[in-house]
Protein backbone atom coordinates (compact mmCIF):
# COMPACT_ATOMS: atom_id res chain seq x y z
CA UNK A 1 0.00 0.00 0.00
CA UNK A 2 1.43 3.35 -0.92
CA UNK A 3 1.56 6.33 1.39
CA UNK A 4 -1.16 8.09 -0.54
CA UNK A 5 -3.50 5.16 -0.10
CA UNK A 6 -2.78 4.98 3.61
CA UNK A 7 -3.46 8.66 3.98
CA UNK A 8 -6.73 8.36 2.08
CA UNK A 9 -7.82 5.47 4.31
CA UNK A 10 -6.79 7.44 7.40
CA UNK A 11 -8.66 10.58 6.43
CA UNK A 12 -11.65 8.49 5.37
CA UNK A 13 -11.81 6.82 8.78
CA UNK A 14 -11.57 10.14 10.57
CA UNK A 15 -14.28 11.62 8.36
CA UNK A 16 -16.58 8.67 9.05
CA UNK A 17 -15.95 8.90 12.79
CA UNK A 18 -16.69 12.61 12.76
CA UNK A 19 -19.81 12.28 10.63
CA UNK A 20 -21.08 9.12 12.34
CA UNK A 21 -23.05 10.99 15.02
CA UNK A 22 -24.87 12.89 12.27
CA UNK A 23 -25.61 9.81 10.21
CA UNK A 24 -26.48 7.68 13.23
CA UNK A 25 -28.11 10.09 15.66
CA UNK A 26 -28.48 7.85 18.67
CA UNK A 27 -28.53 9.85 21.94
CA UNK A 28 -25.67 7.81 23.43
CA UNK A 29 -23.49 8.20 20.33
CA UNK A 30 -24.25 11.92 20.17
CA UNK A 31 -23.43 12.46 23.83
CA UNK A 32 -20.11 10.63 23.62
CA UNK A 33 -19.18 12.31 20.34
CA UNK A 34 -19.93 15.79 21.68
CA UNK A 35 -17.86 15.25 24.81
CA UNK A 36 -15.06 13.62 22.84
CA UNK A 37 -14.95 16.71 20.62
CA UNK A 38 -14.64 18.98 23.67
CA UNK A 39 -11.78 16.84 24.96
CA UNK A 40 -10.15 16.98 21.54
CA UNK A 41 -10.11 20.77 21.70
CA UNK A 42 -8.66 20.67 25.23
CA UNK A 43 -5.99 18.12 24.33
CA UNK A 44 -4.97 20.14 21.27
CA UNK A 45 -4.68 23.29 23.41
CA UNK A 46 -2.44 21.45 25.87
CA UNK A 47 -0.31 20.23 23.01
CA UNK A 48 0.17 23.72 21.60
CA UNK A 49 1.72 24.88 24.86
CA UNK A 50 3.45 21.74 26.07
CA UNK A 51 4.11 19.62 23.04
CA UNK A 52 4.72 22.31 20.46
CA UNK A 53 6.22 25.17 22.45
CA UNK A 54 7.71 22.87 25.11
CA UNK A 55 6.30 24.65 28.17
CA UNK A 56 4.96 21.76 30.22
CA UNK A 57 1.68 22.61 31.90
CA UNK A 58 0.16 20.38 34.56
CA UNK A 59 -2.57 22.90 35.09
CA UNK A 60 -4.81 22.64 32.07
CA UNK A 61 -7.65 21.28 34.16
CA UNK A 62 -7.47 24.64 35.93
CA UNK A 63 -7.88 26.69 32.72
CA UNK A 64 -10.62 24.33 31.53
CA UNK A 65 -12.48 24.66 34.83
CA UNK A 66 -11.97 28.41 34.85
CA UNK A 67 -13.64 28.75 31.46
CA UNK A 68 -16.46 26.46 32.58
CA UNK A 69 -17.02 28.37 35.81
CA UNK A 70 -16.91 31.80 34.18
CA UNK A 71 -19.45 30.67 31.58
CA UNK A 72 -21.73 29.03 34.13
CA UNK A 73 -21.53 31.89 36.64
CA UNK A 74 -22.07 34.62 34.05
CA UNK A 75 -25.19 32.88 32.76
CA UNK A 76 -26.50 31.92 36.19
CA UNK A 77 -25.81 35.07 38.20
CA UNK A 78 -25.72 37.78 35.56
CA UNK A 79 -28.14 36.22 33.10
CA UNK A 80 -25.76 36.78 30.20
CA UNK A 81 -26.26 35.04 26.88
CA UNK A 82 -24.26 31.80 26.50
CA UNK A 83 -22.65 33.27 23.38
CA UNK A 84 -21.22 36.01 25.56
CA UNK A 85 -20.32 33.39 28.21
CA UNK A 86 -18.36 31.53 25.56
CA UNK A 87 -16.24 34.60 24.86
CA UNK A 88 -15.91 35.63 28.51
CA UNK A 89 -14.78 32.15 29.57
CA UNK A 90 -12.15 31.98 26.86
CA UNK A 91 -10.86 35.50 27.52
CA UNK A 92 -10.83 34.99 31.30
CA UNK A 93 -8.91 31.74 31.06
CA UNK A 94 -6.56 33.35 28.59
CA UNK A 95 -5.78 36.22 30.99
CA UNK A 96 -5.07 33.84 33.86
CA UNK A 97 -2.97 31.77 31.48
CA UNK A 98 -1.02 34.91 30.61
CA UNK A 99 -0.38 35.46 34.32
CA UNK A 100 0.77 31.85 34.61
CA UNK A 101 3.12 32.55 31.73
CA UNK A 102 5.20 34.97 33.79
CA UNK A 103 6.67 32.25 36.01
CA UNK A 104 7.46 30.42 32.78
CA UNK A 105 9.84 33.21 31.86
CA UNK A 106 12.07 32.17 34.74
CA UNK A 107 11.34 28.49 35.18
CA UNK A 108 11.66 25.41 33.04
CA UNK A 109 10.69 21.79 32.99
CA UNK A 110 9.73 20.32 36.35
CA UNK A 111 9.46 23.64 38.08
CA UNK A 112 7.05 25.09 35.58
CA UNK A 113 4.94 21.92 35.69
CA UNK A 114 4.74 22.21 39.46
CA UNK A 115 3.72 25.86 39.40
CA UNK A 116 0.94 25.16 36.92
CA UNK A 117 -0.16 22.16 38.97
CA UNK A 118 -0.32 24.35 42.06
CA UNK A 119 -2.28 26.95 40.08
CA UNK A 120 -4.88 24.36 39.07
CA UNK A 121 -5.17 23.21 42.68
CA UNK A 122 -5.69 26.80 43.77
CA UNK A 123 -8.46 27.20 41.19
CA UNK A 124 -10.05 23.99 42.48
CA UNK A 125 -9.79 25.28 46.04
CA UNK A 126 -11.43 28.56 45.10
CA UNK A 127 -14.19 26.68 43.26
CA UNK A 128 -14.78 24.58 46.34
CA UNK A 129 -14.83 27.40 48.86
CA UNK A 130 -16.22 30.53 47.23
CA UNK A 131 -19.79 29.47 47.92
CA UNK A 132 -21.51 32.66 46.80
CA UNK A 133 -20.29 32.43 43.23
CA UNK A 134 -19.27 28.82 42.61
CA UNK A 135 -21.83 26.98 44.73
CA UNK A 136 -19.06 25.16 46.61
CA UNK A 137 -18.78 21.38 46.32
CA UNK A 138 -22.19 21.13 44.63
CA UNK A 139 -21.10 23.39 41.81
CA UNK A 140 -23.27 25.48 39.51
CA UNK A 141 -26.18 23.93 37.70
CA UNK A 142 -29.37 25.01 35.98
CA UNK A 143 -27.95 27.93 34.06
CA UNK A 144 -29.42 27.33 30.63
CA UNK A 145 -27.73 26.75 27.33
CA UNK A 146 -27.64 28.25 23.86
CA UNK A 147 -30.97 29.73 22.81
CA UNK A 148 -32.52 28.65 19.55
CA UNK A 149 -31.54 24.98 19.63
CA UNK A 150 -34.25 22.61 18.40
CA UNK A 151 -36.40 21.11 21.12
CA UNK A 152 -36.58 17.43 20.13
CA UNK A 153 -33.99 15.44 22.09
CA UNK A 154 -32.24 13.97 19.06
CA UNK A 155 -32.43 17.09 16.91
CA UNK A 156 -31.12 19.07 19.87
CA UNK A 157 -28.25 16.68 20.48
CA UNK A 158 -27.34 16.75 16.81
CA UNK A 159 -27.44 20.54 16.63
CA UNK A 160 -25.28 20.79 19.73
CA UNK A 161 -22.82 18.28 18.31
CA UNK A 162 -22.51 20.24 15.08
CA UNK A 163 -22.00 23.46 17.06
CA UNK A 164 -19.25 21.89 19.18
CA UNK A 165 -17.74 20.32 16.08
CA UNK A 166 -17.63 23.69 14.34
CA UNK A 167 -16.08 25.48 17.31
CA UNK A 168 -13.56 22.69 17.89
CA UNK A 169 -12.64 22.71 14.21
CA UNK A 170 -12.12 26.47 14.29
CA UNK A 171 -10.07 26.17 17.50
CA UNK A 172 -7.83 23.34 16.31
CA UNK A 173 -7.58 24.86 12.84
CA UNK A 174 -6.66 28.23 14.32
CA UNK A 175 -3.92 26.71 16.41
CA UNK A 176 -2.60 24.75 13.43
CA UNK A 177 -2.61 27.97 11.43
CA UNK A 178 -0.63 29.83 14.11
CA UNK A 179 1.90 26.98 14.23
CA UNK A 180 2.21 26.92 10.45
CA UNK A 181 2.96 30.63 10.33
CA UNK A 182 6.57 31.45 9.74
CA UNK A 183 7.06 33.69 12.77
CA UNK A 184 5.07 32.05 15.56
CA UNK A 185 5.45 28.42 14.55
CA UNK A 186 9.18 28.69 14.13
CA UNK A 187 9.56 30.64 17.35
CA UNK A 188 7.58 28.04 19.32
CA UNK A 189 9.65 25.19 17.94
CA UNK A 190 12.90 27.04 18.52
CA UNK A 191 11.93 27.73 22.14
CA UNK A 192 11.10 24.08 22.63
CA UNK A 193 14.37 22.83 21.19
CA UNK A 194 16.79 25.30 22.71
CA UNK A 195 15.68 28.48 24.39
CA UNK A 196 19.08 30.10 24.69
CA UNK A 197 19.82 29.43 21.06
CA UNK A 198 16.42 30.80 20.06
CA UNK A 199 17.13 33.99 21.93
CA UNK A 200 20.54 34.35 20.38
CA UNK A 201 18.92 34.09 16.96
CA UNK A 202 16.94 37.21 17.75
CA UNK A 203 13.65 35.51 18.61
CA UNK A 204 11.72 37.40 21.26
CA UNK A 205 11.26 34.37 23.52
CA UNK A 206 9.47 36.37 26.21
CA UNK A 207 6.71 37.51 23.89
CA UNK A 208 6.26 34.13 22.20
CA UNK A 209 6.18 32.21 25.46
CA UNK A 210 3.51 34.51 26.83
CA UNK A 211 1.62 34.26 23.55
CA UNK A 212 1.71 30.46 23.72
CA UNK A 213 0.38 30.55 27.26
CA UNK A 214 -2.39 33.00 26.46
CA UNK A 215 -3.51 31.18 23.31
CA UNK A 216 -3.37 27.71 24.83
CA UNK A 217 -5.18 28.60 28.04
CA UNK A 218 -7.73 30.60 26.09
CA UNK A 219 -8.60 27.60 23.93
CA UNK A 220 -8.68 25.39 27.04
CA UNK A 221 -11.11 27.88 28.58
CA UNK A 222 -13.20 27.80 25.42
CA UNK A 223 -13.39 24.02 25.71
CA UNK A 224 -14.45 24.53 29.33
CA UNK A 225 -17.31 26.83 28.35
CA UNK A 226 -18.57 24.25 25.84
CA UNK A 227 -18.37 21.63 28.57
CA UNK A 228 -20.37 23.83 30.93
CA UNK A 229 -23.15 24.53 28.43
CA UNK A 230 -23.31 20.91 27.37
CA UNK A 231 -23.15 19.08 30.70
CA UNK A 232 -25.10 21.79 32.55
CA UNK A 233 -23.16 21.15 35.74
CA UNK A 234 -19.79 22.54 36.76
CA UNK A 235 -18.28 21.22 39.98
CA UNK A 236 -14.81 21.45 41.54
CA UNK A 237 -13.79 17.96 40.39
CA UNK A 238 -13.47 19.36 36.85
CA UNK A 239 -10.33 21.16 38.02
CA UNK A 240 -8.80 18.07 39.61
CA UNK A 241 -5.45 16.71 38.53
CA UNK A 242 -7.22 13.63 37.15
CA UNK A 243 -8.57 15.84 34.34
CA UNK A 244 -5.10 17.08 33.49
CA UNK A 245 -3.79 13.55 33.63
CA UNK A 246 -6.46 12.39 31.19
CA UNK A 247 -5.69 15.25 28.81
CA UNK A 248 -1.96 14.56 28.87
CA UNK A 249 -2.70 10.89 28.31
CA UNK A 250 -4.76 11.80 25.24
CA UNK A 251 -2.02 14.05 23.89
CA UNK A 252 0.71 11.47 24.42
CA UNK A 253 -1.52 8.83 22.84
CA UNK A 254 -2.13 10.99 19.79
CA UNK A 255 1.39 12.31 19.35
CA UNK A 256 3.06 15.29 21.01
CA UNK A 257 3.80 18.45 19.10
CA UNK A 258 1.46 17.93 16.18
CA UNK A 259 -1.74 19.62 17.50
CA UNK A 260 -3.96 17.39 15.35
CA UNK A 261 -2.48 14.22 16.85
CA UNK A 262 -3.69 14.96 20.38
CA UNK A 263 -7.10 15.96 19.03
CA UNK A 264 -7.34 12.59 17.27
CA UNK A 265 -5.93 10.82 20.33
CA UNK A 266 -8.59 12.46 22.48
CA UNK A 267 -11.39 11.28 20.20
CA UNK A 268 -10.12 7.69 20.22
CA UNK A 269 -9.14 7.54 23.87
CA UNK A 270 -12.41 9.08 25.01
CA UNK A 271 -14.35 6.55 22.95
CA UNK A 272 -12.20 3.77 24.45
CA UNK A 273 -12.72 5.22 27.90
CA UNK A 274 -16.49 5.28 27.49
CA UNK A 275 -16.48 1.86 25.86
CA UNK A 276 -14.64 0.40 28.86
CA UNK A 277 -17.34 1.78 31.10
CA UNK A 278 -19.28 -1.36 30.26
CA UNK A 279 -16.44 -3.45 31.59
CA UNK A 280 -16.21 -1.51 34.82
CA UNK A 281 -16.14 2.12 35.77
CA UNK A 282 -12.69 2.10 37.35
CA UNK A 283 -10.86 0.11 34.70
CA UNK A 284 -11.02 2.92 32.18
CA UNK A 285 -8.63 5.04 34.27
CA UNK A 286 -6.37 2.05 34.83
CA UNK A 287 -6.22 1.80 31.05
CA UNK A 288 -5.48 5.52 30.69
CA UNK A 289 -2.56 5.18 33.10
CA UNK A 290 -1.22 2.21 31.17
CA UNK A 291 -1.62 4.01 27.85
CA UNK A 292 0.33 7.03 29.13
CA UNK A 293 3.19 4.89 30.43
CA UNK A 294 3.38 2.67 27.36
CA UNK A 295 3.30 5.51 24.86
CA UNK A 296 5.80 7.68 26.73
CA UNK A 297 8.29 4.84 26.87
CA UNK A 298 7.84 3.23 23.49
CA UNK A 299 5.94 5.55 21.16
CA UNK A 300 6.58 9.12 22.23
CA UNK A 301 5.30 10.38 18.91
CA UNK A 302 2.03 8.59 19.42
CA UNK A 303 -0.38 7.70 16.66
CA UNK A 304 0.81 10.63 14.58
CA UNK A 305 4.32 9.16 14.76
CA UNK A 306 3.10 5.78 13.53
CA UNK A 307 1.68 7.38 10.42
CA UNK A 308 4.84 9.39 9.87
CA UNK A 309 7.23 6.49 10.13
CA UNK A 310 5.13 4.34 7.87
CA UNK A 311 4.85 7.11 5.29
CA UNK A 312 8.59 7.64 5.52
CA UNK A 313 9.30 3.96 5.21
CA UNK A 314 7.23 3.75 2.07
CA UNK A 315 8.89 6.88 0.76
CA UNK A 316 12.26 5.23 1.24
CA UNK A 317 11.02 2.07 -0.44
CA UNK A 318 9.74 4.12 -3.37
CA UNK A 319 13.11 5.85 -3.61
CA UNK A 320 15.04 2.57 -3.69
CA UNK A 321 12.61 1.16 -6.24
CA UNK A 322 13.13 4.19 -8.47
CA UNK A 323 16.93 4.05 -8.37
CA UNK B 1 18.04 13.77 44.19
CA UNK B 2 17.82 11.95 40.90
CA UNK B 3 16.39 14.87 39.00
CA UNK B 4 13.39 12.65 38.35
CA UNK B 5 10.28 13.96 40.04
CA UNK B 6 7.99 11.16 41.04
CA UNK B 7 4.41 12.38 40.74
CA UNK B 8 3.25 8.97 41.96
CA UNK B 9 4.93 9.42 45.34
CA UNK B 10 1.65 10.03 47.14
CA UNK B 11 0.22 6.81 45.74
CA UNK B 12 2.85 4.87 47.65
CA UNK B 13 1.65 6.69 50.74
CA UNK B 14 -1.83 5.33 49.94
CA UNK B 15 -0.37 1.85 49.35
CA UNK B 16 1.19 2.01 52.81
CA UNK B 17 -2.16 2.96 54.28
CA UNK B 18 -3.92 0.05 52.56
CA UNK B 19 -1.22 -2.42 53.55
CA UNK B 20 -1.51 -1.55 57.23
CA UNK B 21 -5.29 -1.75 56.90
CA UNK B 22 -4.96 -5.23 55.41
CA UNK B 23 -2.48 -6.32 58.07
CA UNK B 24 -4.06 -4.86 61.18
CA UNK B 25 -7.78 -4.88 60.42
CA UNK B 26 -8.18 -7.84 58.09
CA UNK B 27 -5.48 -10.18 59.34
CA UNK B 28 -5.24 -8.97 62.96
CA UNK B 29 -1.50 -8.61 62.92
CA UNK B 30 0.18 -6.42 65.53
CA UNK B 31 0.63 -2.79 64.52
CA UNK B 32 4.41 -2.91 64.24
CA UNK B 33 4.17 -5.77 61.75
CA UNK B 34 1.69 -3.72 59.74
CA UNK B 35 4.08 -0.78 59.57
CA UNK B 36 6.89 -3.09 58.54
CA UNK B 37 4.69 -4.66 55.87
CA UNK B 38 3.79 -1.20 54.54
CA UNK B 39 7.45 -0.20 54.36
CA UNK B 40 8.57 -3.44 52.75
CA UNK B 41 5.64 -3.53 50.32
CA UNK B 42 6.26 0.01 49.14
CA UNK B 43 10.00 -0.77 48.91
CA UNK B 44 9.33 -3.82 46.75
CA UNK B 45 6.98 -1.90 44.45
CA UNK B 46 9.46 0.96 44.29
CA UNK B 47 12.25 -1.40 43.26
CA UNK B 48 10.19 -2.34 40.22
CA UNK B 49 9.58 1.25 39.10
CA UNK B 50 13.06 2.05 37.90
CA UNK B 51 13.85 -1.06 35.82
CA UNK B 52 10.34 -1.33 34.39
CA UNK B 53 9.54 2.30 33.62
CA UNK B 54 12.37 4.78 33.92
CA UNK B 55 15.26 2.71 32.59
CA UNK B 56 13.53 1.79 29.29
CA UNK B 57 12.69 5.44 28.67
CA UNK B 58 16.24 6.42 29.50
CA UNK B 59 17.60 3.78 27.14
CA UNK B 60 15.38 4.94 24.30
CA UNK B 61 16.26 8.60 24.84
CA UNK B 62 19.99 7.97 24.97
CA UNK B 63 21.71 11.33 25.25
CA UNK B 64 18.73 13.37 24.14
CA UNK B 65 17.20 15.61 26.83
CA UNK B 66 14.23 14.07 28.57
CA UNK B 67 12.40 17.34 29.04
CA UNK B 68 9.37 16.52 31.09
CA UNK B 69 8.83 13.01 29.82
CA UNK B 70 9.65 11.52 33.23
CA UNK B 71 7.06 13.77 34.77
CA UNK B 72 4.45 12.59 32.28
CA UNK B 73 5.57 9.00 32.85
CA UNK B 74 5.13 9.14 36.61
CA UNK B 75 1.85 10.97 36.12
CA UNK B 76 0.74 7.89 34.19
CA UNK B 77 1.98 5.70 37.02
CA UNK B 78 0.05 7.82 39.49
CA UNK B 79 -3.18 7.47 37.51
CA UNK B 80 -2.57 3.76 37.10
CA UNK B 81 -1.88 3.15 40.79
CA UNK B 82 -4.70 5.32 42.03
CA UNK B 83 -7.31 3.67 39.84
CA UNK B 84 -5.89 0.21 40.52
CA UNK B 85 -6.30 0.84 44.23
CA UNK B 86 -9.82 1.99 43.50
CA UNK B 87 -10.48 -1.21 41.55
CA UNK B 88 -8.92 -3.47 44.17
CA UNK B 89 -10.06 -1.86 47.38
CA UNK B 90 -13.06 0.21 46.38
CA UNK B 91 -13.64 3.87 47.05
CA UNK B 92 -14.78 3.50 50.67
CA UNK B 93 -12.95 5.29 53.43
CA UNK B 94 -11.08 2.69 55.48
CA UNK B 95 -10.48 3.24 59.15
CA UNK B 96 -7.40 1.92 60.87
CA UNK B 97 -7.37 1.82 64.70
CA UNK B 98 -4.57 3.83 66.31
CA UNK B 99 -1.42 1.85 67.00
CA UNK B 100 -0.96 3.76 70.21
CA UNK B 101 -4.39 4.56 71.64
CA UNK B 102 -4.97 7.22 74.24
CA UNK B 103 -4.28 10.87 74.66
CA UNK B 104 -1.48 12.60 76.47
CA UNK B 105 -3.04 15.30 78.64
CA UNK B 106 -1.07 18.49 78.79
CA UNK B 107 -2.20 21.48 80.77
CA UNK B 108 -3.25 23.46 77.67
CA UNK B 109 -4.13 20.78 75.13
CA UNK B 110 -4.26 17.05 74.53
CA UNK B 111 -2.06 15.17 72.10
CA UNK B 112 -2.94 11.65 71.00
CA UNK B 113 -0.19 9.10 71.45
CA UNK B 114 -0.56 8.21 67.77
CA UNK B 115 0.67 11.69 66.84
CA UNK B 116 3.58 11.38 69.24
CA UNK B 117 4.35 8.01 67.69
CA UNK B 118 4.38 9.61 64.23
CA UNK B 119 6.75 12.32 65.40
CA UNK B 120 9.00 9.78 67.12
CA UNK B 121 9.10 7.38 64.17
CA UNK B 122 9.69 10.22 61.73
CA UNK B 123 12.65 11.45 63.79
CA UNK B 124 14.12 7.96 63.98
CA UNK B 125 13.68 7.34 60.26
CA UNK B 126 15.09 10.71 59.27
CA UNK B 127 18.09 10.22 61.53
CA UNK B 128 18.55 6.80 59.99
CA UNK B 129 18.40 8.31 56.53
CA UNK B 130 21.00 10.92 57.43
CA UNK B 131 23.29 8.29 58.88
CA UNK B 132 22.81 6.08 55.83
CA UNK B 133 23.62 8.88 53.42
CA UNK B 134 26.53 10.15 55.47
CA UNK B 135 28.36 6.93 56.29
CA UNK B 136 26.99 3.84 54.63
CA UNK B 137 28.74 2.67 51.46
CA UNK B 138 25.54 2.69 49.42
CA UNK B 139 24.54 6.02 50.92
CA UNK B 140 27.82 7.54 49.80
CA UNK B 141 27.18 6.08 46.36
CA UNK B 142 23.75 7.74 46.25
CA UNK B 143 25.30 11.09 47.05
CA UNK B 144 28.05 10.58 44.51
CA UNK B 145 25.51 9.77 41.80
CA UNK B 146 23.45 12.83 42.71
CA UNK B 147 26.52 15.04 42.41
CA UNK B 148 27.95 13.70 39.18
CA UNK B 149 26.56 10.55 37.60
CA UNK B 150 29.32 10.23 35.02
CA UNK B 151 32.15 10.48 37.52
CA UNK B 152 30.32 8.10 39.85
CA UNK B 153 30.00 5.56 37.09
CA UNK B 154 33.70 5.93 36.30
CA UNK B 155 34.40 5.06 39.95
CA UNK B 156 32.65 1.75 39.46
CA UNK B 157 29.25 2.61 40.89
CA UNK B 158 26.38 0.75 39.27
CA UNK B 159 24.11 3.64 38.31
CA UNK B 160 21.02 1.56 37.65
CA UNK B 161 21.29 -0.11 41.02
CA UNK B 162 21.68 3.17 42.86
CA UNK B 163 18.75 4.74 41.01
CA UNK B 164 16.51 1.78 41.85
CA UNK B 165 17.65 1.81 45.44
CA UNK B 166 17.09 5.53 45.91
CA UNK B 167 13.65 5.41 44.39
CA UNK B 168 12.68 2.38 46.45
CA UNK B 169 13.98 3.95 49.67
CA UNK B 170 12.05 7.12 48.99
CA UNK B 171 8.76 5.37 48.36
CA UNK B 172 9.36 2.99 51.29
CA UNK B 173 9.49 6.04 53.53
CA UNK B 174 6.26 7.24 51.92
CA UNK B 175 4.71 3.82 52.57
CA UNK B 176 5.71 3.89 56.24
CA UNK B 177 4.38 7.42 56.45
CA UNK B 178 1.10 6.23 55.00
CA UNK B 179 0.92 3.40 57.52
CA UNK B 180 1.64 5.66 60.47
CA UNK B 181 -0.76 8.37 59.35
CA UNK B 182 -3.54 5.93 58.44
CA UNK B 183 -5.19 6.08 61.88
CA UNK B 184 -5.21 9.90 61.71
CA UNK B 185 -6.47 10.19 58.14
CA UNK B 186 -8.86 7.74 56.60
CA UNK B 187 -7.42 5.61 53.83
CA UNK B 188 -8.84 6.03 50.35
CA UNK B 189 -7.26 5.75 46.88
CA UNK B 190 -6.68 9.45 46.31
CA UNK B 191 -5.38 10.14 49.84
CA UNK B 192 -1.83 10.68 48.68
CA UNK B 193 -2.20 13.13 45.85
CA UNK B 194 -2.57 16.40 47.79
CA UNK B 195 0.35 15.22 49.91
CA UNK B 196 2.46 14.78 46.78
CA UNK B 197 1.89 18.40 45.89
CA UNK B 198 2.56 19.48 49.43
CA UNK B 199 5.75 17.43 49.47
CA UNK B 200 6.87 19.15 46.25
CA UNK B 201 6.17 22.52 47.79
CA UNK B 202 8.26 21.62 50.83
CA UNK B 203 11.07 20.16 48.77
CA UNK B 204 11.25 23.24 46.61
CA UNK B 205 11.07 25.51 49.63
CA UNK B 206 13.94 23.66 51.25
CA UNK B 207 15.98 23.37 48.08
CA UNK B 208 16.04 20.32 45.81
CA UNK B 209 18.18 17.45 47.05
CA UNK B 210 18.70 19.10 50.40
CA UNK B 211 17.35 16.93 53.22
CA UNK B 212 18.09 19.37 56.03
CA UNK B 213 16.36 22.08 54.03
CA UNK B 214 13.35 19.82 53.54
CA UNK B 215 13.12 19.20 57.27
CA UNK B 216 13.33 22.90 58.03
CA UNK B 217 10.82 23.75 55.30
CA UNK B 218 8.29 21.14 56.43
CA UNK B 219 8.34 22.58 59.94
CA UNK B 220 7.88 26.03 58.45
CA UNK B 221 4.97 25.02 56.20
CA UNK B 222 3.34 23.00 58.97
CA UNK B 223 3.45 25.93 61.35
CA UNK B 224 2.35 28.40 58.70
CA UNK B 225 -0.64 26.20 57.90
CA UNK B 226 -1.62 25.93 61.56
CA UNK B 227 -1.16 29.59 62.35
CA UNK B 228 -2.82 30.93 59.23
CA UNK B 229 -6.14 29.48 60.43
CA UNK B 230 -6.28 32.34 62.93
CA UNK B 231 -6.33 34.83 60.07
CA UNK B 232 -8.27 33.12 57.28
CA UNK B 233 -11.04 30.49 57.27
CA UNK B 234 -9.75 26.97 57.70
CA UNK B 235 -11.02 25.62 54.38
CA UNK B 236 -8.40 27.74 52.62
CA UNK B 237 -5.66 26.13 54.71
CA UNK B 238 -4.57 23.76 51.97
CA UNK B 239 -3.86 26.66 49.66
CA UNK B 240 -1.02 27.90 51.85
CA UNK B 241 1.50 25.35 50.62
CA UNK B 242 0.69 26.11 46.98
CA UNK B 243 0.99 29.86 47.39
CA UNK B 244 4.26 29.38 49.26
CA UNK B 245 5.55 27.13 46.49
CA UNK B 246 4.69 29.55 43.70
CA UNK B 247 6.19 32.46 45.62
CA UNK B 248 9.41 30.59 46.39
CA UNK B 249 9.81 29.45 42.81
CA UNK B 250 9.46 33.00 41.62
CA UNK B 251 11.62 34.70 44.21
CA UNK B 252 14.18 32.15 45.27
CA UNK B 253 14.15 29.10 42.98
CA UNK B 254 17.11 27.48 44.72
CA UNK B 255 15.12 27.21 47.96
CA UNK B 256 15.63 28.77 51.37
CA UNK B 257 18.76 26.87 52.27
CA UNK B 258 19.89 25.98 48.78
CA UNK B 259 22.92 27.52 47.20
CA UNK B 260 22.48 29.42 43.97
CA UNK B 261 23.36 27.11 41.12
CA UNK B 262 24.23 28.04 37.60
CA UNK B 263 20.96 26.97 36.10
Amino acid sequence: MSGRWLRAVGFGTVAIVILLPVLLPHPFVLSIATQAMIWALLAASWDLLSGYAGQISFGHAGFFALGAYIAAASSKHLGLSPWLGLVLGAVGASLVGLLAGFPALRLRGHYLALVTLALAELIRLIAQNWLAVTGGPFGIYDFGTFPGLPTGPIARGRAFYLLVLAIAAVGVGGMLYVCARRDAGRAFRAIREDEVLAESLGINTTAYKLAAFALSSGVAGLAGTLYAYYIQLVSPTVASAATTSLVIGMAVFGGLGTIWGPALGALLLYALNEGLRFVGVVYNLVAVGLVIMFFVIFLPRGLAGLRLTRARRTARKDATAAS
Amino acid sequence: MLDVINVAHGEFFAVGGYLIFAAVVLMHWPGAAGVALAGLGAFALGLAVYPLLIAPLKRRLGRRPAGSLYLVLTLGLSTFMQSSLLALAGGDYRRVPPLAPGILELSFTGVSYQRLLVVGMASVLLTGLFVFLAWHRQGLAVRAVAQNPDAAQAMGINLDRIFSLTLALGVALAGIGGALMAPLFNVYPAVGFPLTIKAFAITILGGMGNLLGALFASLLVGMAESLVVMVIPSQWQNGVAFVVMIAVLLLRPQGLLGRASSR
